[in-house]
């Protein structure tokens, strides 16, 4: 936070829009955290971890593991390694597989998937979180709040494979007949046939215009509370959501998101699993921790004067508790969340693998079974630039609703 | 609002008492305690002489059809080797254990060390410390351990490596983050200057003033971090899948590819499946709600933002 510090010394005037900085100091901090990650990874993987993929030539003999040593770059010093790593990643070069793939075409493959799992996942699990903390914290019934506690510590320490079982055995099924309800075809490969777009477009897509809608919704909510008009700010943010959504169905490629939804992978023959499921399973180990987050937040700030304020001018109570008390517990709510990230990334890499899904999870598995030290460092990578991202939105979040820590 | 009549340490220590949440982890760690010393009991009486029978490795029951369910010999039954899942399930216990206090150590001891250092020393020691925890946030210590795991001879990674390892890097992550914040407001207290002016160096006002103040603190990120660590062994004992080396995450394992490989969904030996997930859920859970509990009552402040350092 060194940031902080320095930017406290002079007060500047506002040349630009707080945006404009705020966003350009956390860039810099971001670059800064992402070169200190990058080399974390690289030592974690090339120094610490006893990797050896040539081990299986030695069968062939000295000679014969010598020449895979070399063919696979590890027989060179780590310095040059390091350099070699670090050029590549600024030419956005991540290196070459051992199994001769180029990295990047193996990441750029399965990424979409797991970044729409993971942003779209995130998101609700921090509102379902939130939410709850938020009543069970302020109304302080005795059954339902130690019922929501029981649920929460439960799914938050949930075995991930346990999970997995659950979800296949319990959801899978009506998942599926569901999709007959509805009449799309059972065969993805009829769904796809005349279809304009690749499906990894689809599913950025499908993550962008999700998150999109909630900005714009939340953007428009704070308007709307200025202008006192209540019933827009209540349903800002799910019509927003529903114009996303009527947005992608009108743009011609409705049913294609639909069947995204059951089948990451159309072009693989065997029937691999749904993000939509993945998207259930990282919503539910995730909202525990929200939760019980929030519900510090909503306890520490209950006894404070601005509360008997708002209650003596008359408030309602759930104006008190939603507009006062949730909203000045919810910036530690999200700056708390940050600290449960790396539990919520490694759940989401086993449940993602373990319901089948073509995603990042499946790239890292198996460069962890053959060692393929380009790939992990490749994953870990992407998925260390996707927290940052995440990261860097939340502080603009934080900002938004407190104007006092624009400054930093 | 009454004024306080009784002292805020004690306070907080009747407050500890009422926390359900507290209460009803150290029961769950009290239980699991017990479990790993049932095994040894159960050995010398009950079970005593059907080595056998109900040895954890190779325990054979000739009398029934396995995998067999729960029954009065084989109170949660048995798997699909014969062997007997209350034998396992006890025997395991001592596993988890073992990496919940291997992890919980290295994550305190880890975060303490770095946070006070930092907070003592400001200026560039604590930059790097906060930049280095800040990434180590992205780097989520189950998958390192998982490729550590893959990467060495599992025989060699034992039960207190996984939980070393685990600790010491969520220690540098999210653990020093939250302890290097809590022991800068802490350095900004008046006795931190009256200690100085006393004369006392850095190893006095760290390991005397500093410290005590950063302990709650640590066991927070502690028992949280455990919880972590207990689901990191069960993964690596369940993504390895060999009885040489039996914990929960072995039971779950035994329990799924049986279903899957020789049954249907349906057929599946539930009762060993539920028996290892349900100790992985409650151990970690214990732990989590520990650290919940402490949170409530020792640092509500710990994740503001906007706190005065």
């Amino acid at each position: 936070m060194s940031l902080v510090e320095t930017s406290e010394a002079a007060p500047r005037r506002a040349r630009f829009p707080w945006i404009v900085v705020f966003l350009s100091r956390r860039a810099a901090w971001a670059l800064i955290t992402l070169a200190i990650y990058l080399m974390v990874v690289f030592v974690f993987i090339q120094v610490w971890v006893p990797f050896n993929f040539a081990t299986p030539a030695l069968q062939g003999g000295i000679e014969a593991y010598r020449a895979a040593l070399e063919s696979l770059g590890l027989d060179r010093p780590l310095s040059e390694r390091l350099f070699e790593f670090v050029g590549g990643l600024i030419r956005g070069d991540l290196g070459t597989s051992f199994t001769g793939q180029p990295v990047w075409d193996l990441i750029s493959d399965t990424a979409p998937v797991t970044i729409f799992v993971f942003a779209v996942g995130a998101l609700l699990a921090f509102v379902a979180g939130e939410a709850m903390g938020r009543f069970g914290a302020w109304h302080r019934h005795p059954v339902t709040g130690s019922a929501l506690s029981t649920i929460g510590v439960l799914f938050t320490t949930i075995f991930p494979p346990f999970l997995v079982f659950l979800i296949a055995f319990f959801l899978r099924d009506p998942f599926w007949e569901l999709r007959e309800a509805i009449g799309l075809p059972v065969d993805s490969l009829d769904v796809w046939r005349d279809a304009a777009v690749e499906q990894n477009e689809v599913l950025l897509l499908m993550s962008l215009a999700f998150l999109g809608a909630v900005v714009a919704g939340v953007l428009v909510r704070t308007w709307a509370h200025r202008q006192r008009a209540r019933w827009v700010a209540a349903m800002a943010i799910p019509v927003t959501i529903i114009a996303a959504a009527a947005g992608i169905w009108l743009a011609g490629f409705g049913v294609e998101a639909i069947d995204l939804l059951y089948r990451s992978d159309i072009s693989q023959t065997v029937a691999t699993g749904s993000p939509l499921l993945v998207l259930v399973g990282v919503v539910l180990i995730t909202f525990g921790q929200v939760m019980f987050i929030m519900r510090v937040g909503i306890e520490d700030q209950r006894n404070e004067d601005y509360v008997l304020t708002a209650r003596a001018k008359g408030l309602a109570e759930s104006a008190v508790r939603d507009r006062h008390v949730a909203r000045n517990a919810l910036a530690p709510t999200i700056a708390g969340s940050f600290l449960a990230l790396p539990t919520v990334i490694a759940g989401m890499v086993i449940i993602e693998f373990g319901l089948e899904v073509r995603g990042l999870s499946w790239a890292f598995f198996n460069a962890v079974e053959t060692q393929d030290i380009p790939t992990i460092m490749g994953v870990l990578v992407i998925l260390g630039v996707m927290g940052i991202l995440l990261r860097v939105a939340a502080d603009v979040a934080i900002a938004h609703l407190d104007p006092r820590l624009r400054r930093t | 609002m009454p004024v306080a009549t009784i002292p805020r340490r004690k306070a907080r220590r009747v407050r500890l008492v009422s926390n359900a949440k507290f209460v009803s982890g150290v029961a769950l760690v009290i239980f699991f305690i017990l479990v790993v010393a049932a095994h040894p009991i159960f050995r010398a009486t009950i079970w005593d002489g059907e080595f056998t029978v109900y040895d954890p490795f190779i325990g054979y029951d000739t009398q029934v059809v396995h995998p067999a369910g729960p029954s009065a010999d084989h109170w949660l039954g048995t798997d699909s080797l014969g062997r007997d899942v209350v034998s396992m399930f006890t025997f395991s216990a001592r596993y988890s254990v073992a990496v919940a206090l291997s992890a919980g150590l290295a994550t305190a001891v880890v975060c303490l060390v770095l946070g006070s250092i930092a907070a003592y020393r400001r200026g560039w020691v604590d930059s790097v410390v906060t930049h280095v925890s800040d990434a180590m946030v992205f780097l989520p210590a189950l998958l390192a351990v998982y490729i550590i795991g893959v990467g060495s001879d599992l025989r060699a990674f034992s039960a207190l490596d996984v939980g070393i390892t685990f600790g010491f890097l969520y220690g540098l992550g999210p653990a020093t983050a939250t302890v290097r914040a809590a022991a800068l407001s802490v350095m900004e207290r008046p006795f931190i200057d009256a200690a100085r002016l006393a004369g006392a160096g850095m190893g006095r006002t760290v390991t005397r003033h500093l410290l005590p103040h950063l302990v709650p603190h640590a066991a927070v990120q502690a028992m949280i971090g455990v919880a972590g660590a207990v689901t990191a062994e069960a993964f690596l004992a369940f993504r390895s899948g060999v009885g040489a080396n039996i914990g929960f995450g072995y039971l779950v394992f035994e329990g799924l590819t049986w279903g899957e490989l020789f049954a249907g969904v349906l057929d599946t030996p539930w009762w060993v499946m539920i028996t290892g997930a349900a100790g992985i859920t409650l151990l970690a859970g214990a732990f989590y709600l520990i650290g919940v509990g402490l949170r409530e009552i020792f640092d509500p402040h710990s994740l503001d933002p906007r706190r005065v350092d």
